[in-house]
């Protein structure tokens, strides 16, 4: 007999007996196992359920907005908050310009936002915020520094004083001492130009913030004269026209020499010109045109040089209220007695 | 390999109790965790007749051994017995297909599929296939494959029952909501307990007497031969005690126990025996000589049906390791004696294996210990053959060709 034509009987085995009973049939026990483990099946398939639907809205949320990730783990209301700062801002600043809700807990915060929201005045470089856990908010700040004023308006608004850092970056700023504001110079000779809801970086701003800076450390009376400096030659001849209080126009060079240099003989002149009877008012002096020679100008017509102290100028007459004079500043070995120690 | 630790009840519903015991499979290695026991209700000669009354009675050992063992039961191996159940031989040949006559696979399994297909009677159902050894012209072989042979035979013996009454011994079970994963006839689970490998080489009868049924397996080179239930059992000595002596039930198994022998010892006539020894109203007292002749007289018959079923497939000769007695009513004194005049050869009470915990060593547990051996051994062999990888058609053809 080959095995493909062996067609086995149907003998049928205790197997082929079903097996599934219905509940009604079951005894009490069973019935109660057989809820449980339908209980527990359907417990099994909720749970699957949830965590493919937690799965699913974790990557959505993730694709649309990330940051919504952390609002679930909500913690600690924040309790206090920490400024470390190497400017003048202090805490109430720093809690008022990040305005959090009351209540508001670390997880829920967005660094970035409130960094970016410190610096948004402009009086802060950089801003540092972090999370020190359990309940404390964490700032540090690095302020710029004012070298300068500047008087803009914005709008039909009244003029309003900025301050100016060494970057050239415009800002109003807060805390500051009135004293040292009002000691700083304004700038003029620039024109402003609108960045956002502030003004675009100063150029050249390094340079007078160099001049100041040498001015105030080397010759702090000078410095104290310094009303305004300006920048309008600057992207011409690389020179700043500073007006004091003695001289209507001082033109400083920035390539030229070094503002040490330029500020000793500008001592020298002042110090010098009062000497001289000869000498008028001083309208201007130019220390930008080397260090042999600085030619100056007078409101009136100089007295011929010679008669008193005839080798520290020589002066040449245009008229009669106008006069000009080429100063000569002393060696470096000179002794001069009105020479000014700085 | 992922293991899974898995636990399997073995319930024998019989005629006077119901006995669960939980076994713990992890790795391989089996430990019995809890036992359960429940006076049955409901089950005569050991058929379910009240549902009702057996599931709550089955349900409550249930119960009780998972409360004893503290964990759930994962399946159930359950005892199968009743006088429905009966058996027929069955033997198939067939050529070795090769050209060298070496014998393939496919051979076995043409063989084997021949000699289980025999069309039972409406309303039966086949409980199990015992395979005796396969003979390969002539010669008696374990395993055939590979070996020379022209012509393979193999014999089957076949145990069906009736539908229903499989059915509602199981719907017992489902009723608890658990699979039944295994149904082992309890002579089989007996002798699996208490014969050796040695003894079913030899020849051995097991003969578990419980109190609706007696179940009894031959064994001889090593398999079953011959398996049966007689619907005759410890009960049916209490029923002749209570006729003859006119008492009632339970004051009859309470003779029996205490007096009951499997042969009559007493030689004085007139030795009287209380039957309750207490000196109440209604104590009374009743030959001793009687009681032991009425017990022996069933005893015998018992024996008798069951060599008489036998037939010609018993004989002493072939019987060398003689016969093992268990189930609760093996546990009636001299019944030993008794078989061993029946049957002609040594008999023995069985005695559970050395790991077998004393509280599980008694008569009664041999046949629900030996299910979880039994269904064990016989998932263990089924598992190779169902994960051995079968090669694809044309592969076979092509190798079969060469």
């Amino acid at each position: 007999m080959s095995q493909s034509k062996f067609n086995p009987p149907s003998t049928r085995s205790w197997r082929d007996i079903p097996q599934q009973v219905k509940p009604r049939t079951m005894g009490r026990e069973g019935r109660k196992r057989f809820f449980l483990a339908v209980g527990n099946l359907v417990g099994l398939v909720l749970l699957l359920g949830a965590c493919g639907w937690g799965v699913y809205e974790v990557v959505s949320l993730w694709e649309t907005d990330p940051r919504r990730i952390t609002a679930p783990t909500k913690g600690v209301p924040i309790r206090d908050m920490t400024v470390r700062t190497d400017g003048v801002l202090d805490k109430d600043w720093v809690r008022r310009t990040l305005d959090l809700p009351k209540g508001t807990s670390l997880m829920e915060i967005n660094l970035a936002e409130l960094k970016g929201r410190l610096e948004a005045g402009r009086q802060v470089g950089k801003a540092v915020v972090e999370r020190r856990f359990p309940d404390m908010l964490l700032v540090t700040l690095q302020e710029r520094t004012p070298v300068a004023r500047l008087m803009a308006r914005s709008g039909d608004a009244e003029p309003q004083a900025f301050e100016v850092a060494r970057d050239g970056t415009v800002y109003s700023g807060y805390g500051y001492d009135e004293v040292m504001l009002g000691s700083l110079p304004f700038i003029d000779g620039v024109r402003l130009v609108r960045d956002g809801s502030g003004f675009a970086p100063i150029e050249g701003m390094d340079v007078v913030a160099d001049l100041l800076g040498t001015a105030q450390a080397s010759a702090p009376a000078l410095y104290r004269s310094f009303k305004v400096v300006s920048l309008a030659r600057f992207a011409l001849d690389r020179t700043l026209v500073v007006k004091s209080s003695e001289v209507e126009a001082i033109t400083f060079g920035a390539s030229q020499d070094s503002f040490y240099r330029q500020i000793a003989r500008l001592d020298y002149i002042l110090s010098e010109v009062p000497a001289q009877a000869t000498s008028g008012q001083l309208k201007s002096i130019n220390l930008a045109v080397g260090d042999r020679q600085v030619p100056v100008s007078f409101e009136n017509a100089p007295v011929s040089p010679g008669s008193h102290r005839a080798p520290a100028a020589q002066s040449y007459g245009t008229g009669p209220s106008l006069g000009a004079a080429l100063f000569q500043p002393p060696s470096r070995n000179s002794t001069s007695s009105s020479k000014r120690d700085f | 390999m992922i293991s899974r630790t898995k636990f399997i009840g073995a319930v024998e519903i019989g005629t006077s109790k119901v006995s669960v015991l939980i076994g713990e499979l992890s790795q391989g290695s089996l430990h019995i965790i809890g036992v359960g026991e429940c006076q049955s209700r409901g089950v005569i000669k050991g058929a379910v007749a009240d549902f009702r009354a057996a599931s709550e009675a089955a349900h409550t050992a249930l119960m009780a051994a998972e409360q004893n063992a503290g964990v759930r039961i994962d399946e159930v191996y359950l005892a199968q017995t009743g006088g429905h159940l009966d058996g027929f031989y069955n033997e198939a040949s067939v050529n070795v297909s090769a050209a060298d006559n070496l014998v393939s696979a496919p051979d076995i399994d043409t063989v084997c599929r021949l000699a289980k297909a025999k069309n039972l009677p409406e309303g039966r159902m086949v409980v199990h296939h015992l395979r005796r050894p396969f003979r390969l012209d002539g010669r008696s072989v374990p395993e055939p494959e590979h070996l020379v042979g022209q012509r393979l035979e193999v014999g089957y013996w076949t145990v069906h029952g009736q539908e229903g009454k499989i059915a509602d011994n199981i719907h017992v079970i489902r009723g608890f909501n658990i699979r039944v994963a295994e149904l082992i006839l309890s002579s089989l689970a007996s002798g699996a307990m208490l014969a050796g490998a040695e003894e079913k080489q030899n020849g051995v009868l097991v003969v578990d007497i419980g109190a609706g049924t007696t179940d009894y397996v031959l064994y001889r080179d090593g398999c079953a031969q011959v398996t049966g239930v007689v619907p005759v059992g410890g009960g049916h000595l209490t029923n002749d005690l209570s006729l003859g002596l006119r008492v009632t039930e339970g004051q009859a198994e309470k003779l029996k126990l205490r007096f009951g022998r499997g042969t009559v010892a007493t030689k004085d006539r007139a030795e009287k025996v209380w039957l309750n020894g207490d000196f109440a109203i209604g104590d009374r007292q009743f030959p001793r000589h009687t009681i032991e002749q009425i017990t022996a007289a069933r005893t015998a018959e018992i024996f008798e049906v069951v060599r008489k079923k036998l037939g010609a497939a018993f004989s002493s000769e072939k019987t060398a390791a003689g016969l093992i007695l268990t189930g609760g009513t093996a546990k009636l004194p001299g019944i030993d004696e008794a078989a061993a005049r029946v049957f002609g050869v040594p008999a023995r009470l069985g005695e559970a294996p050395g790991w077998v915990a004393e509280n599980l060593r008694d008569p009664g547990f041999s046949s629900v210990l030996g299910l979880l051996h039994y269904g064990l051994s016989a998932r263990a062999e089924m598992a190779p053959s169902r994960s051995r990888p079968r090669a694809p058609g044309w592969m076979r053809k092509l190798f079969a060709t060469a």
